[in-house]
């Protein structure tokens, strides 16, 4: 089996894609119209939802950027993932209730479009529309890059695909990508989200005991030999240290409330009572999965600190390398399907919700009205967005990154930021004001943009997205104390009591 | 706790952002962001723990501290005014107590280990870190309990649903179903 490695991750890889063309067109029959396109027709059940959210959280980072970043800081990225839980819980305490009965008695079909019927103002919906295409942008380009670079390292392991070339692994994936997501829209998208989520469970599970087996004291000699080397890296706040981790335990923990791709997938459960089991489903799921990230890091840390392999040439090797040292083909093949699985189905997500943004909100915000025929145009949209994304990431990788790593500044640092006190406090407080959701977004926006445009290094590992949180919790609580509270709508008043 | 609450949550807030500013205009300590690996290139060390902590520890200590409290404010804002009942406040206060006590033995156990240079394991890992690791997940589970557990009491209980069924079917009928445009645009 050894001998056809290369083969048998290709064949999973290739059936997972096959997978996602046969669901797309198995969900166009079920896409009649913009709702279905972008909200399923809020008739999805708890499982379903359950699996889509946890691996919409847990994109392609988790699988390759997490591990490299143990492997390089240690602990220090623990503390994105240990807080899952007080994170998930506090988009099920504070968002997933009301957005869903918003988003019923409006008939809302967005983000933007909860939010405007929330604060009774365009100027929000605008603000957080155009939030929603600058994060996309980024979030698109780099996992479209990401997959190609994955697709080119497989393909060119082969005798067949030997010379492939990177424009050619972009062109693939986007077009597996495009397909489903234009022919069946977010069903497409959530469907193969559960498989994901499946793949992602058993793989962390597989990857953890394959991990306890590569030093025959298990975990703890792994720890012991890092802890050898420089203890720091294995105690609580890593190499990167205690402002870096609270930074992550901050942005990671409160910001999963403000993730837009992931909040929308509150507005489409059937039922609203379906939430007591989507949360616990989602915290156990997610758990499962971040398994892997965690023992693919240490393991790899150790290894090349007691000489069993050499060093990385880039932390991000961290994954790619375990699994062709540790692992046997099949589970190769399974993780590697589901790092493509986990990087389709973030960028499936952000398709959607950026397509909504672009046909739906800001034409709305702007004209007072949305464009006519929304499913025609959410198709061809969500084309161009795709192609406009992979150009994007083809001009990064060979002409000028700076651009798309300005962008990757508006990623989930950003939407924490500026969407959650918009999104999670605005939902439960009735004194929320729009000056105070302008001032939060504004801020967040201005402040994570300066920091990377400035290449500003902040003292103790703090970082641009820490700082923007804090100030814009800040000036959205404070700012809407201050200002006269808004008369809301009578039934948004009445949901809010709710 | 009704409507105090969210000045609880501004005094939070207010607090942590002066504990941010403090940390940002501490006496800086080389390296505290970790620095290179001698040996590994893309490794990075944490070097002297000690060093690292002396001016900002306890500011960073009272940083989580505040955040693990505006969490479960959070989580409290969360729920209807209606149902924040004395026995919610008193879970959600268990809640907090729980998650600090993680962080006091987290932050015990390692300053324990920079003084002694010795700690014991515990699943895997450092003692420390095991805190940190398992801790710390443990620590949102209470929520997770009280959210799934006491669904139907605090959460959205069978008036909640009816009242919101009424509102639904009053909305329908009043044919503003498909009105998500705000008063500013109308």
């Amino acid at each position: 089996m050894e001998a056809y490695r290369q083969e048998i991750i290709l064949a999973a890889v290739a059936l997972y894609m096959v997978f996602c063309v046969i669901t797309g067109l198995w969900a166009m029959r079920r896409t009649t119209d913009a709702s279905d396109f972008f909200v399923a027709g809020r008739g999805l059940g708890p499982i379903v939802i359950s699996l889509a959210l946890f691996s919409s959280t847990l994109s392609g980072f988790g699988f390759v950027g997490g591990p490299g970043l143990v492997y390089s800081i240690g602990v220090s990225s623990f503390w994105m993932i240990t807080i899952s839980t007080a994170g998930y819980a506090l988009g099920f305490f504070m968002v997933s209730k009301r957005i869903r009965m918003i988003a019923e008695l409006r008939n809302c079909i967005s983000l933007p479009d909860v939010l405007a019927a929330r604060y009774g103002s365009e100027t929000v919906r605008l603000l957080v529309a155009i939030t929603i295409v600058l994060g996309v942008m980024g979030y698109l380009a780099t996992q479209i890059l990401a997959m190609a670079v994955v697709m080119q390292a497989i393909l060119s392991g082969t005798a067949m695909f030997a010379d492939i070339s990177l424009v050619a692994c972009v062109a693939i994936s986007s077009a597996v990508l495009i397909f489903y997501c234009v022919t069946g829209g977010i069903i497409a998208s959530v469907y193969t989200d559960v498989v994901q989520g499946g793949i992602m469970m058993v793989a962390g599970v597989l990857i953890l005991l394959t991990a306890m087996s590569v030093f025959e004291g298990g975990m703890t000699e792994a720890t012991s030999i890092i802890l050898k080397d420089d203890s720091e890296a294995i105690m609580p706040w890593g190499s990167a240290g205690i402002m870096a981790s609270l930074g992550w335990f901050f942005v990671f923990g409160l910001g999963l409330a403000g993730q837009p791709h992931l909040v929308t997938k509150m507005m489409m459960n059937r039922k609203i009572s379906d939430n007591r089991h989507i949360f616990p489903l989602s915290v156990m799921g997610y758990v499962l999965a971040a398994l892997l990230w965690v023992s693919i890091g240490i393991i790899m840390r150790a290894t090349v600190i007691d000489g069993v392999i050499p060093p990385l040439t880039l932390p991000d090797d961290a994954a790619s390398v375990f699994l062709s040292v540790f692992t046997s083909p099949l589970l190769a093949g399974i993780v590697f399907a589901g790092l493509f699985a986990a990087i389709m189905s973030t960028s499936d997500a952000f398709l959607n919700i950026g397509t909504a943004a672009i046909i739906h909100d800001i034409p709305k915000a702007i004209r007072g009205k949305s464009i006519q025929n929304e499913l025609l145009w959410a198709r061809i949209v969500t084309v161009i967005l795709a192609i406009v994304a992979a150009l994007f990431a083809l001009y990064s990788y060979y002409a000028d990154a700076t651009l798309v790593a300005l962008l990757g500044a508006f990623g989930w640092a950003t939407f924490a930021a500026s969407l959650f006190p918009v999104v999670a406090l605005g939902l439960n407080w009735k004194g929320a004001t729009v000056p105070g959701a302008v001032a939060a977004i504004v801020s967040a926006l201005i402040i994570n943009f300066g920091v990377q445009l400035a290449g500003i290094a902040l003292p103790y590992g703090v970082s641009g997205g820490l700082l923007s949180f804090v100030v814009s919790l800040f000036l959205f609580v404070n700012v809407s104390l201050l200002t006269k509270p808004p008369t809301l709508d009578r039934d948004i008043d009445r949901a809010m009591d709710i | 706790m009704g409507r105090q609450l969210i000045y609880v949550i501004a005094a939070i807030c207010t607090t942590m952002t002066a504990v941010l500013l403090l940390i940002l205009t501490a006496e800086p300590v080389a390296n505290a962001g970790g620095s290179a690996h001698p040996v590994f290139a893309g490794m990075r060390i944490g070097g002297d723990g000690l060093a690292r902590l002396e001016y900002i520890g306890t500011l960073g200590y009272a940083f989580q501290a505040l955040l693990l409290s505006l969490i479960v404010a959070f989580a409290t804002l969360g729920v209807s005014e209606r149902h924040r009942t004395p026995r919610l406040r008193a879970y959600m206060i268990a809640t907090l107590v729980f998650s600090v006590f993680i962080l006091w033995r987290m932050v015990a156990s390692h300053l324990n280990f920079i003084a002694t240079g010795e700690t014991s394991y515990f699943m895997g890992f450092p003692a420390a870190t095991a805190w940190a690791m398992y801790g710390v997940w443990l620590g949102g589970i209470p929520l997770v309990l009280i959210y799934t557990l006491g669904f139907r009491q605090f959460i959205y209980t069978d008036e909640d649903q009816a009242e919101f069924e009424r509102l639904v079917a009053e909305t329908i009928a009043e044919g503003r179903e498909n009105e998500n445009c705000p008063k500013d645009a109308r």
